[in-house]
């Protein structure tokens, strides 16, 4: 693992407060980790802050859009550009909402929508989805996502039964349609879409287990 | 009103992971746009999205791109204060299409070139939309279309106007998720024509000696 992964976060002022409550000795950093250093960078436009973002997320997305087939060359570019997105728009960052990873995944996908799939009203509506959410955050019943709901979620993703896990993976690991997956495997329709649903069903009752 | 009527869980995972063809994104989105609920589930798709993400064993960044990023920070002019967001209001103007179909109809009900597919029915198609097919459909009132089924995936939403078949009754801001398993026939309900977007991966299949002389003229 990289250095950051080992290191105890540092105390930064505006993250404190709330770091007197969690335990500040877990590996890999977790998901308060993330929204301390993401209020470093939006606050006080911390470079240490976010290089520390940098080191653990950028070979991720980069990963993510290489298993994607994004040549290397694109992937290192959007990857830079997910970044500086986040440098940009660190101030719309609302960990009430979101994770740090969740947030990256979003940014990632869109770009990738964007620049690869060359869809150029994806980006304009998706940022109108995100302002309504924006608007409406106090009236959602959504709950913030915390590290233990990702722990949770990443189990639940290994407890997946083997056919479930292909699909979920196929689904989002190499952003195959229901129409693709079904002909790759020679699995009807169908089962493609009622396995998904099965196992969206299980994710999300997870999430909702231990609100 | 909230829907009642919503995106199918394996849609809004195939939605969160780019998978949708683009036509049904369309339509997924204006329904999105619409409904909270809709959006919060997508959350939740984005957050195993997020996870598997974060999940893959990676090596560290390189010093050069270490470098590259930090000199690519240089070049930002500082940072502009983010202006506060305005309040969206709902949409109360009936004649405002809703935002993801403004690319490929333009933004009003009233404005929209209407072509004439079968008695009662009329239709407007999207051009240069890859992955499918996207399309605006006016129904009169009180028509009963021809049953059919579906041999990929369609979504159908709902923009004016309603329709019954035997899965409920779809009203304005409703979606019908349907797959190749599902015949239906809908009805219109009396009073005004039922406006509705509708995209496809695939053709419609119609049953039936009639609804088959028909299947030409909807051009599917």
């Amino acid at each position: 693992m990289m250095s950051p992964d080992r290191t105890v976060p540092e105390v930064v002022p505006f993250g404190a407060k709330r770091s007197v409550t969690h335990a500040i000795n877990t590996t890999p950093p977790d998901a308060h980790y993330w929204s301390t250093q993401m209020s470093a960078v939006s606050t006080q436009r911390d470079r240490a802050s976010f290089m520390r973002i940098y080191d653990h997320f950028a070979p991720r997305l980069q990963r993510y859009l290489r298993n994607l087939g994004v040549p290397d060359s694109v992937a290192d570019e959007l990857v830079q550009e997910a970044l500086l997105t986040l440098w940009r728009k660190a101030a719309m960052f609302d960990p009430a909402r979101a994770s740090l990873a969740t947030w990256l995944y979003r940014v990632a996908r869109n770009l990738y929508i964007d620049h690869v799939r060359r869809e150029p009203h994806w980006l304009p509506i998706q940022e109108g989805l995100d302002r309504l959410d924006h608007a409406e955050s106090g009236r959602l019943d959504s709950q913030p996502e915390s590290s233990l709901d990702q722990d949770i979620l990443k189990q639940a993703i290994d407890r997946l039964p083997p056919v479930q896990a292909k699909l979920v993976r196929m689904c989002y690991l190499e952003s195959k349609s229901h129409s693709e997956i079904s002909a790759e495997l020679a699995m009807p329709l169908g089962s493609v879409k009622s396995s998904l649903r099965r196992a969206f069903a299980k994710l999300q009752g997870s999430m909702r287990a231990q609100r | 009103m909230r829907p009642n009527h919503h995106l199918d869980d394996a849609t809004l995972l195939s939605y969160s992971s780019g998978a949708l063809p683009a036509a049904l994104a369309v339509v997924a989105s204006t329904h999105l746009e619409r409904c909270p609920a809709c959006r919060t589930r997508l959350l939740d798709a984005d957050r195993i999205g997020g996870v598997l993400m974060q999940q893959q064993r990676v090596d560290a960044p390189t010093d050069e791109a270490r470098t590259a990023m930090l000199a690519l920070l240089d070049a930002e002019p500082a940072i502009e204060q983010v202006a506060p967001l305005a309040d969206i209001v709902e949409e109360h103007d009936p004649d405002r299409l809703p935002s993801a179909l403004h690319p490929w109809f333009g933004n009003s009900m009233r404005a929209l070139r209407w072509h004439r597919v079968a008695p009662g029915v009329q239709r407007i198609r999207a051009t240069g939309i890859s992955g499918g097919d996207l399309m605006l459909l006016r129904i009169a009132p009180g028509s009963k279309l021809p049953l059919h089924s579906h041999g990929g995936s369609e979504l159908t939403m709902i923009l004016d106007g309603a329709y019954d078949d035997m899965l409920g009754h779809f009203a304005p801001g409703d979606v019908a998720d349907l797959d190749g398993e599902i015949q239906h026939q809908p009805v219109t309900s009396p009073g005004v024509p039922c406006i509705c977007v509708a995209a496809t991966d695939a053709p419609l299949v119609f049953s039936g000696w009639f609804a088959r002389t028909l299947q030409p003229l909807f051009g599917f």
